[in-house]
């Protein structure tokens, strides 16, 4: 075995991010607390620029596919290698990088209470981003794992980072459990999977797991199981998402925000990455369970959406049954490989769904400022009093729905239910019925936006740049998307070549 | 050249729209008047659509395989034609009709976003593009019936409002769930080289039309959305979104469905239960607008009836039946409205003896009543007459017997369907409008239906069109008949 070759250009996005982490902890240490707004904001700031140079690095390999941290075995066969950076990694790389660059934004509003520290706050998004970043790269189980960690770690101490918040500590401590808890079972997954087929990296368990038998095969089975319900935990599919509106409510915007895209897609990448690259002989067995589970997030999450009165408790409840519909195509797979279309119906939808639902929190974030309880009331006359916001919103909204002229959201369920029709029909029809019922709230809210407000000259909002820079950003993606799905769809569709 | 005609008639109402929507910030006025002038010229453009076919094919979503794919042909451009004018007529009513809530240029800019969607769905022949534009017009419509409707029951107009936005996109969903399994068989979106889809896909499509057009048992979301949208949103729900149902039918699901399948049956019991249905309801009905509501789910019956024939007669009839429906019940909702504007209700125990009080408004609602039940002359009587002849010498591979039993009963509602309607007009228009015998009740309904402005000239100008084809359709019903018998062949097995 020759020592190991590290080629810095693939590990640079995550390196940097990792850097810029450090630098915003330093800076902080050594500036002391911050005197004016501007320096309150520096930490942002820093953290918005790692982002961006870490995005210019990894725009440079989209055609160049990259792979290190490789173990060349000479007797036993194939190359392992435990870090590639390919099409897939890349389009999870821009979902992750613009969800940091937006919450970074929204973060500068969601702290400006000055009970939360702003240097220590974006240290912890850094580094959970660079766990995101370093995810989407992994090919072995060892550093999926710890790379889902390092995503969820800071997460937790940013949700209950704010200082004397009950709430926001409790709801820190429920998503730890949680977290925890799943962490616990995967790794018992695992552990039985790495038994059953004595590798770690996803093609070499793939290439055995076709050629188990007898008991060994029973151990196999269990530990895909329980690598997935360890999986579908940090997604929040349902059973498994009792943490999420809690923790979303209790947690500042900016943090739910991140939880919701960021966070979540960490989630759906690891289940994808596992499910397609090292599982995918066991389809048969994989595929019901996320199929069920995928009916049940979508209509749990939509039943429950119905009643609430609370804009981010709804949003909440919207983003568990967004991942059901990320979910379907998965649950449509049948053969003993999984399909290109798959993949990419499910990275497409992400990919819209993060962006529009950065959309939405943004303005969330923006009443938040002014009405910290967050009633759907609070946005009577958002399109009259902030039309930029307002606008905004409606059109996130509309997006969720999947309705014109969202175009965005509209194909990305077609999308979905073009992998679904056919082989899961049910499921597909199940997909649709919930379409419907996720109509009747994201209409409600829509409608307050419209009602004109009682008091018009309440309704003006001191918009911090920043916020607006997140408003615009994300708004300006989704209409561009609208008129051209092909931009996002066509690149996230090719992601296996 | 025919690249940019096809596209522009898309993409005018949109412009307009905006344009409306910008104009009307400054003064509500100005911003009607364009919308007219825009839907004037919209109207005046979509004319030589009759002259010949075209076609535009473009990739819009590669990774989708979805097409950009408009065609004009004769089952299309009556439908347009028919688009174009209803708009420019309610376009010319919102000039002097003024909704209480205000916010006369917002609801102008809605109406041309409709238009937009709906032209756009009568074009698409790309089953991912028809159902979008399908979906165009929902939210829209939504907030036409949300924001201007009944202002006396807000409670009543968002349930409706919301029913109407849940039952559509429910059946659009599963409409697009079959359009996915026809593609995934067939390997094209194009219905036009699509030849024949799996039974679940003909059903799941079917289902989702079926809601849209609508047809017995899921109309229930359509009584309360007419009888709660404000006049022109009942014009333009009765009259162009119906239709996208029935278009979908003729141009989506006919390709799909084996003829020697039960589904075609089905479907046609189901129309025809729509058709005795519908008329129970109406009789039964004291709402003016409900009334008229109801007698829509008959008229979508013959119309499906019709379609589900499976012969060209049928697809004949059908297209002739939905442009009468159009302009007929257009015409219905719009005198329904000038009553409820010059009375304040509807409620057909409150008003009588209207010959006497508004006759020109009187007459206008009676011809169109007379139209709607299918009096020989008007426009509704080909349609009716043709889906019931249709239905009786129906395609061979499907069961005989049981469409001739059908077209009986489908007979039979017609006359239920005079019934309704003489009935409404004998207690609506008829009797004597002074206090007759000594009751206090007879006295206080009586001091309702005193004399009051009949018809403006901005509501004849409105309304002339409709009234006007009518006759013409009546009297010639070649014009249309015999574009659609070419546009056909081929297309049934």
């Amino acid at each position: 075995m020759k020592p190991q070759d590290i080629d810095w250009l693939a590990v640079y996005p995550p390196l940097m991010l990792a850097v810029a982490a450090l630098v915003v902890l330093l800076v902080d240490a050594f500036a002391g607390p911050a005197r004016t707004r501007r320096e309150a904001h520096a930490p942002a700031i820093l953290a918005f620029a790692g982002v961006i140079a870490a995005g210019v690095v990894a725009a440079q390999m989209w055609d160049n596919e990259r792979a290190t941290f490789c173990i060349e075995r000479a007797l036993e066969g194939p190359t392992g290698c435990s870090f590639v950076v390919d099409r897939f990694t890349l389009v999870f790389w821009g979902i992750v990088l613009f969800g940091t660059a937006v919450v970074a934004l929204l973060g500068t509003v969601a702290l400006a209470d000055g009970r939360t520290p702003p240097g220590e706050w974006n240290f912890l998004l850094l580094s959970s981003a660079t766990g995101a970043l370093v995810l989407a790269a992994s090919r072995d189980l060892v550093t999926l794992l710890v790379a889902l960690e390092v995503v969820s770690l800071p997460a937790f101490a940013m949700a209950g980072l704010r200082h004397g918040d009950r709430k926001a500590a409790e709801a820190a401590l429920k998503f730890f459990l949680v977290s925890v808890t799943s962490t616990a079972v995967m790794l018992m997954g695992i552990s039985l999977v790495y038994g059953a087929t004595g590798s770690v990296f996803f093609d070499q368990i793939n290439a055995s797991l076709s050629t188990v038998s007898g008991d060994l095969r029973t151990v196999a089975v269990a530990g895909t199981l329980l690598t997935i319900v360890g999986l579908a935990f940090k997604v929040a599919a349902v059973p498994f998402h009792m943490w999420v509106p809690d923790t979303y409510v209790g947690a500042p915007v900016a943090v739910a925000a991140y939880l919701s895209v960021v966070s979540k897609a960490a989630g759906f990448v690891g289940l994808m990455l596992v499910l397609t690259y090292a599982l995918p002989s066991f389809t048969e067995q994989w595929s019901p369970v996320v199929a069920v589970l995928a009916a049940l997030t979508m209509t749990v999450g939509n039943v429950l959406a119905l009643r609430q009165t609370h804009a981010v408790r709804l949003l909440a409840w919207s983003s568990v049954a967004q991942a059901g519909y990320i979910l379907v195509p998965f649950g449509a797979v049948s053969g003993s490989e999984v399909g290109k279309e798959v993949l990419g119906a499910s990275i497409g939808y992400l990919a819209i769904y993060a962006v529009v639902n950065l959309g939405a929190f943004s303005v969330a974030a923006l009443v938040g400022t002014r009405h910290p309880t967050q009633q759907l009331d609070d946005y009577r006359g958002l399109v009259r009093g902030e039309p930029g916001a307002g606008w905004a919103l409606a059109f996130a909204l509309v997006a969720l729905a999947g309705l014109p002229p969202a175009v965005v959201g509209l194909v990305a369920k077609v999308v979905v239910l073009d992998v679904a029709a056919g082989p899961a029909t049910w499921l597909a029809v199940v997909m649709a019925v919930n379409v419907a019922i996720g109509l009747v709230y994201y209409a409600r809210w829509l409608f307050v936006l419209f009602t004109p407000a009682d008091d018009e000259h309440a309704s003006r909002y001191d918009v911090p740049n920043a916020v607006a820079l997140a408003i615009g950003a994300t708004f300006t993606a989704a209409l561009i998307f609208s008129v051209f799905p092909g931009w996002i769809l066509d690149n996230a569709v090719s992601v296996l070549g | 050249m025919n690249h940019a005609y096809l596209d522009a008639l898309v993409a005018a109402p949109f412009a307009t729209a905006l344009l409306v929507m910008l104009v009307g910030r400054r003064s509500e006025g100005a911003g009607v008047g364009l919308a007219v002038l825009g839907s004037l010229v919209i109207f005046g453009w979509s004319i030589p659509a009759v002259l010949e076919d075209r076609a535009v094919d473009a990739v819009w979503i590669e990774s989708l395989d979805v097409h950009w794919h408009l065609l004009l042909d004769g089952i299309s451009a009556p439908l347009l034609l028919l688009t174009t004018l209803v708009t420019l007529c309610c376009q010319i009513a919102l000039v002097r009709h003024a909704p209480d809530c205000g916010g006369r240029a917002s609801l102008a800019a809605l109406l041309m976003l409709i238009e937009s969607g709906v032209i756009g769905a009568f074009l698409a022949v790309d089953m991912v593009l028809f159902f979008l534009f399908f979906e165009v017009a929902l939210i829209p419509m939504w907030f036409v019936i949300n924001a201007w409707g009944d202002q006396h029951d807000p409670i009543g107009r968002r349930r409706a409002a919301t029913r109407f936005l849940v039952f559509t996109v429910l059946g659009s969903a599963l409409m697009i769930v079959g359009f996915l399994i026809v593609k995934a068989d067939s390997g094209t979106f194009d219905i036009t080289q699509v030849s024949s889809a799996s039974t679940v896909a003909a059903v799941l499509v079917g289902i989702g039309l079926a809601v849209k057009t609508p047809l017995w048992p899921v109309h229930i979301w359509l009584p309360d959305a007419h009888a709660k949208a404000p006049t022109v949103g009942s014009v333009i729900l009765a009259a162009l979104l119906l239709k996208l149902g029935t278009y979908g039918f003729i141009r989506f699901w006919l390709p799909l469905v084996d003829p020697a399948d039960d589904i075609l049956p089905v479907f046609a019991g189901l129309a025809v239960v729509g058709i005795v249905y519908g008329a129970l309801a109406c009789l039964a009905q004291t709402d003016l607008k409900r009334l008229i509501a109801y007698s829509s789910v008959g008229h979508m019956g013959f119309v499906v009836l019709a379609i589900t024939s499976y012969t060209t007669i049928g697809v004949q009839a059908a297209v002739y039946a939905s442009v009468a429906h159009g302009l007929i019940t257009g015409l219905l909702f719009f005198a329904a409205g000038a009553i409820k504007d010059r009375y304040g209700t509807g409620d057909l125990a409150e008003l009588k003896a209207l010959y006497g009080a508004v006759p020109r408004l009187a007459g206008v609602l009676a011809f169109a009543a007379m139209a709607s039940l299918g009096l020989p002359g008007l426009a509704g009587f080909w349609g009716e007459m043709l889906a019931i002849r249709s239905a009786l010498f129906a395609h061979d591979a499907l069961p005989h017997d049981t469409f001739v039993v059908l077209s009986v009963i489908a007979a039979l509602g017609v006359i239920l369907t005079s019934a309704y309607f003489l009935v409404m007009m004998r207690t609506l228009l008829q009797g004597e409008p002074g206090p007759r015998g000594s009751s206090r009740d007879a006295s206080e309904a009586s001091q309702r239906v005193e004399t009051k402005a009949d018809l403006h000239w901005l509501e004849w100008a409105a309304w002339s069109p409709l009234l006007v084809l009518t006759v013409v359709l009546g009297v010639a019903p070649g014009l249309l008949l015999d574009p659609v018998a070419t546009a056909m062949t081929g297309v049934l097995r």
